[in-house]
Protein backbone atom coordinates (compact mmCIF):
# COMPACT_ATOMS: atom_id res chain seq x y z
CA UNK A 1 0.00 0.00 0.00
CA UNK A 2 1.22 3.51 -0.81
CA UNK A 3 1.71 5.36 2.49
CA UNK A 4 1.39 8.77 0.83
CA UNK A 5 0.87 10.48 -2.52
CA UNK A 6 3.59 12.79 -3.92
CA UNK A 7 1.25 15.67 -4.73
CA UNK A 8 -1.12 17.93 -2.85
CA UNK A 9 -4.62 16.51 -2.52
CA UNK A 10 -7.63 18.74 -3.26
CA UNK A 11 -9.84 19.90 -0.41
CA UNK A 12 -12.17 17.03 0.42
CA UNK A 13 -15.85 17.57 -0.38
CA UNK A 14 -17.96 15.49 2.00
CA UNK A 15 -21.46 16.48 0.91
CA UNK A 16 -23.91 13.60 0.82
CA UNK A 17 -24.57 12.90 -1.96
CA UNK A 18 -21.68 14.48 -3.85
CA UNK A 19 -23.08 16.91 -6.40
CA UNK A 20 -20.14 18.69 -8.01
CA UNK A 21 -20.01 17.05 -11.44
CA UNK A 22 -21.55 18.81 -14.45
CA UNK A 23 -21.33 17.96 -18.15
CA UNK A 24 -22.99 18.53 -21.53
CA UNK A 25 -24.19 16.00 -24.12
CA UNK A 26 -21.67 16.28 -26.97
CA UNK A 27 -22.94 16.21 -30.58
CA UNK A 28 -20.86 13.10 -31.31
CA UNK A 29 -22.68 11.25 -28.52
CA UNK A 30 -25.98 11.42 -30.44
CA UNK A 31 -27.03 8.38 -32.52
CA UNK A 32 -29.44 7.73 -35.39
CA UNK A 33 -32.35 7.80 -32.94
CA UNK A 34 -31.62 11.51 -32.35
CA UNK A 35 -30.64 11.12 -28.67
CA UNK A 36 -27.59 10.36 -26.56
CA UNK A 37 -26.49 6.82 -27.40
CA UNK A 38 -26.50 4.23 -24.60
CA UNK A 39 -22.72 3.92 -24.61
CA UNK A 40 -22.15 7.61 -23.97
CA UNK A 41 -24.33 7.56 -20.88
CA UNK A 42 -21.64 5.18 -19.61
CA UNK A 43 -18.91 7.58 -20.76
CA UNK A 44 -20.67 10.47 -19.00
CA UNK A 45 -21.02 8.37 -15.82
CA UNK A 46 -17.38 7.31 -16.08
CA UNK A 47 -16.46 10.99 -15.99
CA UNK A 48 -18.61 11.34 -12.86
CA UNK A 49 -16.64 8.42 -11.36
CA UNK A 50 -13.51 10.34 -12.37
CA UNK A 51 -14.80 13.36 -10.42
CA UNK A 52 -15.40 11.11 -7.40
CA UNK A 53 -11.85 9.75 -7.67
CA UNK A 54 -10.34 13.23 -8.01
CA UNK A 55 -12.08 14.14 -4.76
CA UNK A 56 -10.40 11.09 -3.20
CA UNK A 57 -7.03 12.31 -4.52
CA UNK A 58 -6.83 9.96 -7.51
CA UNK A 59 -6.83 12.15 -10.58
CA UNK A 60 -4.70 12.30 -13.66
CA UNK A 61 -1.52 12.75 -11.58
CA UNK A 62 -2.10 9.34 -10.01
CA UNK A 63 -1.88 7.70 -13.45
CA UNK A 64 0.69 10.05 -15.01
CA UNK A 65 2.90 9.60 -11.95
CA UNK A 66 2.75 5.83 -12.63
CA UNK A 67 1.43 5.25 -9.13
CA UNK A 68 -1.81 3.53 -9.90
CA UNK A 69 -5.05 3.42 -11.86
CA UNK A 70 -8.69 2.70 -11.17
CA UNK A 71 -10.56 0.07 -13.20
CA UNK A 72 -14.31 -0.45 -13.41
CA UNK A 73 -15.25 -4.07 -12.73
CA UNK A 74 -18.97 -3.95 -13.28
CA UNK A 75 -21.63 -1.40 -14.09
CA UNK A 76 -25.44 -1.30 -14.21
CA UNK A 77 -27.34 1.44 -16.02
CA UNK A 78 -31.03 2.32 -16.04
CA UNK A 79 -32.07 4.48 -18.98
CA UNK A 80 -34.93 6.54 -17.62
CA UNK A 81 -35.37 9.34 -20.11
CA UNK A 82 -33.85 10.58 -23.37
CA UNK A 83 -31.20 13.30 -23.53
CA UNK A 84 -30.62 15.35 -26.67
CA UNK A 85 -27.44 16.87 -28.06
CA UNK A 86 -26.34 19.92 -26.02
CA UNK A 87 -28.43 19.00 -22.98
CA UNK A 88 -26.78 20.08 -19.69
CA UNK A 89 -26.27 17.29 -17.17
CA UNK A 90 -25.97 17.36 -13.40
CA UNK A 91 -24.80 14.31 -11.47
CA UNK A 92 -25.09 13.14 -7.88
CA UNK A 93 -22.91 10.38 -6.47
CA UNK A 94 -23.49 8.26 -3.40
CA UNK A 95 -20.89 5.94 -1.87
CA UNK A 96 -22.86 2.75 -1.18
CA UNK A 97 -20.00 0.65 0.19
CA UNK A 98 -16.22 0.55 0.30
CA UNK A 99 -13.53 -1.94 1.18
CA UNK A 100 -9.72 -2.07 1.12
CA UNK A 101 -9.50 -2.00 -2.70
CA UNK A 102 -12.93 -1.11 -4.09
CA UNK A 103 -15.79 1.34 -3.98
CA UNK A 104 -19.44 0.72 -4.85
CA UNK A 105 -20.90 3.93 -6.26
CA UNK A 106 -24.36 5.04 -7.31
CA UNK A 107 -24.67 7.93 -9.75
CA UNK A 108 -27.80 9.73 -10.88
CA UNK A 109 -27.87 11.87 -14.03
CA UNK A 110 -30.34 14.75 -14.19
CA UNK A 111 -31.18 17.19 -16.94
CA UNK A 112 -29.62 20.24 -15.27
CA UNK A 113 -32.32 22.69 -16.38
CA UNK A 114 -35.47 20.56 -16.58
CA UNK A 115 -34.42 18.56 -13.50
CA UNK A 116 -35.77 15.21 -14.66
CA UNK A 117 -33.89 12.00 -13.89
CA UNK A 118 -32.32 10.78 -17.13
CA UNK A 119 -30.40 7.73 -15.96
CA UNK A 120 -28.77 5.94 -13.04
CA UNK A 121 -25.50 4.02 -12.84
CA UNK A 122 -24.36 1.64 -10.16
CA UNK A 123 -20.71 0.74 -10.49
CA UNK A 124 -17.78 -1.02 -8.80
CA UNK A 125 -14.37 0.63 -9.17
CA UNK A 126 -11.14 -1.03 -8.04
CA UNK A 127 -7.71 0.38 -7.27
CA UNK A 128 -4.92 -1.01 -9.49
CA UNK A 129 -1.17 -1.05 -8.96
CA UNK A 130 0.45 0.68 -11.93
CA UNK A 131 3.35 -1.73 -12.43
CA UNK A 132 1.56 -5.06 -12.01
CA UNK A 133 -1.85 -3.95 -13.38
CA UNK A 134 -3.33 -5.97 -10.52
CA UNK A 135 -5.65 -4.94 -7.70
CA UNK A 136 -4.04 -3.18 -4.73
CA UNK A 137 -5.25 -1.53 -1.51
CA UNK A 138 -6.12 2.17 -1.68
CA UNK A 139 -3.20 4.49 -0.87
CA UNK A 140 -3.33 5.36 2.85
CA UNK A 141 -4.58 8.96 2.46
CA UNK A 142 -7.26 7.76 0.03
CA UNK A 143 -8.48 5.14 2.50
CA UNK A 144 -8.74 7.88 5.14
CA UNK A 145 -10.74 10.11 2.80
CA UNK A 146 -13.06 7.25 1.94
CA UNK A 147 -13.77 6.69 5.64
CA UNK A 148 -14.49 10.40 6.15
CA UNK A 149 -16.90 10.36 3.21
CA UNK A 150 -18.43 7.06 4.29
CA UNK A 151 -19.30 8.52 7.69
CA UNK A 152 -21.64 10.94 5.85
CA UNK A 153 -22.86 8.76 2.99
CA UNK A 154 -23.76 5.75 5.13
CA UNK A 155 -26.60 7.85 6.57
CA UNK A 156 -28.26 8.30 3.17
CA UNK A 157 -31.14 5.97 2.29
CA UNK A 158 -30.36 3.26 -0.26
CA UNK A 159 -31.53 4.51 -3.68
CA UNK A 160 -34.59 2.73 -5.07
CA UNK A 161 -32.80 1.90 -8.30
CA UNK A 162 -29.73 0.37 -6.63
CA UNK A 163 -29.36 -3.40 -6.45
CA UNK A 164 -31.47 -4.17 -9.48
CA UNK A 165 -31.53 -7.54 -11.21
CA UNK A 166 -32.67 -7.44 -14.82
CA UNK A 167 -35.59 -9.47 -16.06
CA UNK A 168 -38.97 -9.33 -17.72
CA UNK A 169 -41.81 -8.99 -15.25
CA UNK A 170 -43.58 -12.30 -14.85
CA UNK A 171 -47.28 -12.22 -15.58
CA UNK B 1 -34.84 -9.27 -45.17
CA UNK B 2 -31.58 -11.12 -44.67
CA UNK B 3 -31.54 -14.85 -44.09
CA UNK B 4 -32.26 -15.75 -40.48
CA UNK B 5 -29.33 -17.16 -38.52
CA UNK B 6 -30.74 -19.51 -35.89
CA UNK B 7 -27.34 -20.55 -34.58
CA UNK B 8 -27.13 -20.69 -30.79
CA UNK B 9 -25.69 -18.42 -29.59
CA UNK B 10 -25.94 -15.90 -32.44
CA UNK B 11 -22.32 -15.52 -33.52
CA UNK B 12 -21.93 -13.05 -36.37
CA UNK B 13 -20.63 -9.82 -34.92
CA UNK B 14 -16.93 -8.97 -35.33
CA UNK B 15 -15.10 -5.71 -34.60
CA UNK B 16 -11.66 -4.27 -33.94
CA UNK B 17 -10.68 -2.03 -31.02
CA UNK B 18 -10.14 1.44 -32.51
CA UNK B 19 -7.41 3.82 -31.36
CA UNK B 20 -10.01 6.38 -30.26
CA UNK B 21 -11.54 3.78 -27.92
CA UNK B 22 -8.37 3.74 -25.78
CA UNK B 23 -8.09 5.81 -22.59
CA UNK B 24 -5.22 7.02 -20.41
CA UNK B 25 -5.00 3.59 -18.79
CA UNK B 26 -3.88 2.21 -22.17
CA UNK B 27 -6.89 -0.05 -22.72
CA UNK B 28 -10.38 0.15 -24.16
CA UNK B 29 -12.40 2.61 -22.09
CA UNK B 30 -15.51 1.38 -20.26
CA UNK B 31 -17.80 3.50 -22.45
CA UNK B 32 -16.45 1.99 -25.67
CA UNK B 33 -17.08 -1.56 -24.52
CA UNK B 34 -20.70 -0.42 -24.62
CA UNK B 35 -20.21 1.17 -28.07
CA UNK B 36 -18.91 -2.21 -29.28
CA UNK B 37 -21.80 -4.04 -27.62
CA UNK B 38 -24.34 -1.58 -29.04
CA UNK B 39 -23.00 -2.32 -32.53
CA UNK B 40 -23.51 -6.02 -31.78
CA UNK B 41 -27.10 -5.14 -30.84
CA UNK B 42 -27.45 -3.54 -34.30
CA UNK B 43 -26.22 -6.80 -35.88
CA UNK B 44 -28.81 -8.68 -33.82
CA UNK B 45 -31.65 -6.27 -34.70
CA UNK B 46 -30.84 -6.56 -38.42
CA UNK B 47 -31.73 -10.25 -38.04
CA UNK B 48 -35.32 -9.34 -37.36
CA UNK B 49 -35.59 -6.32 -39.60
CA UNK B 50 -35.13 -3.65 -36.92
CA UNK B 51 -31.70 -2.30 -37.89
CA UNK B 52 -30.76 1.08 -39.33
CA UNK B 53 -33.33 0.94 -42.16
CA UNK B 54 -36.12 0.41 -39.63
CA UNK B 55 -35.37 3.86 -38.21
CA UNK B 56 -34.25 5.52 -41.47
CA UNK B 57 -37.58 4.55 -43.03
CA UNK B 58 -39.38 6.00 -39.97
CA UNK B 59 -41.04 2.72 -39.01
CA UNK B 60 -39.67 2.37 -35.54
CA UNK B 61 -36.69 2.42 -33.23
CA UNK B 62 -35.28 0.25 -30.48
CA UNK B 63 -34.37 1.77 -27.11
CA UNK B 64 -32.29 0.20 -24.36
CA UNK B 65 -34.05 0.34 -20.99
CA UNK B 66 -31.35 -1.15 -18.83
CA UNK B 67 -27.85 -2.54 -19.18
CA UNK B 68 -25.40 -4.46 -17.01
CA UNK B 69 -21.76 -4.82 -17.98
CA UNK B 70 -19.08 -7.05 -16.47
CA UNK B 71 -15.54 -6.01 -17.35
CA UNK B 72 -13.67 -9.29 -17.24
CA UNK B 73 -10.38 -8.56 -18.96
CA UNK B 74 -8.59 -5.70 -20.74
CA UNK B 75 -8.43 -5.36 -24.53
CA UNK B 76 -5.95 -3.12 -26.34
CA UNK B 77 -5.89 -1.06 -29.52
CA UNK B 78 -6.19 -3.21 -32.65
CA UNK B 79 -7.45 -6.28 -30.80
CA UNK B 80 -9.98 -8.31 -32.79
CA UNK B 81 -13.33 -8.83 -31.05
CA UNK B 82 -15.92 -11.55 -31.45
CA UNK B 83 -19.29 -10.89 -29.85
CA UNK B 84 -21.91 -13.61 -29.37
CA UNK B 85 -25.52 -12.99 -28.37
CA UNK B 86 -28.04 -15.09 -26.49
CA UNK B 87 -31.73 -14.18 -26.18
CA UNK B 88 -32.83 -14.92 -22.59
CA UNK B 89 -36.49 -13.87 -22.77
CA UNK B 90 -38.88 -11.79 -24.81
CA UNK B 91 -42.38 -10.42 -24.67
CA UNK B 92 -44.66 -8.40 -26.96
CA UNK B 93 -42.46 -5.28 -26.80
CA UNK B 94 -39.11 -6.25 -25.31
CA UNK B 95 -36.20 -8.63 -25.56
CA UNK B 96 -33.82 -9.54 -22.73
CA UNK B 97 -30.48 -10.79 -23.99
CA UNK B 98 -26.81 -11.03 -23.16
CA UNK B 99 -23.73 -10.38 -25.28
CA UNK B 100 -20.35 -11.98 -24.59
CA UNK B 101 -17.23 -10.27 -25.97
CA UNK B 102 -14.19 -12.42 -26.67
CA UNK B 103 -10.70 -11.62 -27.87
CA UNK B 104 -11.13 -13.20 -31.31
CA UNK B 105 -7.60 -14.62 -31.55
CA UNK B 106 -6.78 -15.45 -27.95
CA UNK B 107 -10.26 -16.65 -27.12
CA UNK B 108 -10.57 -15.12 -23.64
CA UNK B 109 -13.76 -13.50 -22.36
CA UNK B 110 -13.25 -9.71 -22.19
CA UNK B 111 -16.71 -8.53 -21.08
CA UNK B 112 -20.41 -9.32 -20.98
CA UNK B 113 -23.41 -7.04 -21.48
CA UNK B 114 -26.92 -7.96 -20.39
CA UNK B 115 -29.60 -5.74 -21.91
CA UNK B 116 -33.29 -5.00 -22.00
CA UNK B 117 -34.34 -3.61 -25.36
CA UNK B 118 -37.77 -2.20 -26.20
CA UNK B 119 -39.48 -1.58 -29.50
CA UNK B 120 -40.52 2.05 -30.04
CA UNK B 121 -43.08 3.55 -32.39
CA UNK B 122 -41.33 6.12 -34.57
CA UNK B 123 -44.01 8.81 -34.50
CA UNK B 124 -44.99 8.71 -30.82
CA UNK B 125 -41.54 7.69 -29.45
CA UNK B 126 -43.46 5.39 -27.13
CA UNK B 127 -43.25 1.63 -26.62
CA UNK B 128 -45.11 -0.50 -29.14
CA UNK B 129 -45.43 -4.23 -29.87
CA UNK B 130 -42.82 -5.72 -32.19
CA UNK B 131 -44.03 -5.75 -35.80
CA UNK B 132 -45.20 -9.24 -36.91
CA UNK B 133 -42.19 -9.70 -39.19
CA UNK B 134 -39.86 -9.06 -36.26
CA UNK B 135 -41.77 -11.12 -33.70
CA UNK B 136 -41.78 -14.15 -35.98
CA UNK B 137 -37.99 -14.03 -36.22
CA UNK B 138 -37.43 -13.19 -32.53
CA UNK B 139 -39.45 -16.27 -31.63
CA UNK B 140 -37.37 -18.47 -33.93
CA UNK B 141 -34.11 -17.16 -32.51
CA UNK B 142 -35.37 -17.39 -28.93
CA UNK B 143 -36.47 -21.00 -29.51
CA UNK B 144 -33.01 -21.86 -30.82
CA UNK B 145 -31.37 -20.13 -27.85
CA UNK B 146 -33.66 -21.70 -25.24
CA UNK B 147 -31.50 -24.83 -25.13
CA UNK B 148 -28.42 -22.86 -24.05
CA UNK B 149 -27.52 -22.66 -20.37
CA UNK B 150 -28.06 -19.23 -18.80
CA UNK B 151 -24.62 -17.57 -18.52
CA UNK B 152 -23.46 -16.95 -14.95
CA UNK B 153 -23.08 -13.23 -15.75
CA UNK B 154 -26.85 -12.90 -16.38
CA UNK B 155 -29.09 -11.70 -13.55
CA UNK B 156 -26.26 -10.31 -11.47
CA UNK B 157 -26.67 -8.01 -8.52
CA UNK B 158 -23.88 -5.46 -8.00
CA UNK B 159 -22.20 -5.33 -4.62
CA UNK B 160 -19.06 -5.81 -2.61
CA UNK B 161 -18.62 -9.18 -0.90
CA UNK B 162 -19.97 -9.12 2.64
CA UNK B 163 -17.58 -9.94 5.45
CA UNK B 164 -17.54 -9.90 9.25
Amino acid sequence: MLASLPYELPELVTRAPLDTHRSTVLPEWVDWNGHMNVAFYVTAFDQASGAFMRNMGLGRRYVDGKLGMTFVLETHVTYDREMKGGAPMRFTTQLLERDAKKVHLFHEMFHAEQSYLASTNETIVMNIDYATRRSAPWPLPVGERLETLWAKHRLLPKPAKAGRVMGLSKK
Amino acid sequence: MIELDAGAPFDQHRATVKSEWIDWNGHMNVGYYVVAFDQATDTLCKQFGCGFEYTRDKIGMTFVLEAHVTYDREVKEGDPLRITTQILAHDAKRIHYIHAMYHADEGYLAATNELMLMNIDYASRRSAPWPDFAMERIEKMAAAHAALPVPKQAGRLIGLPKKK
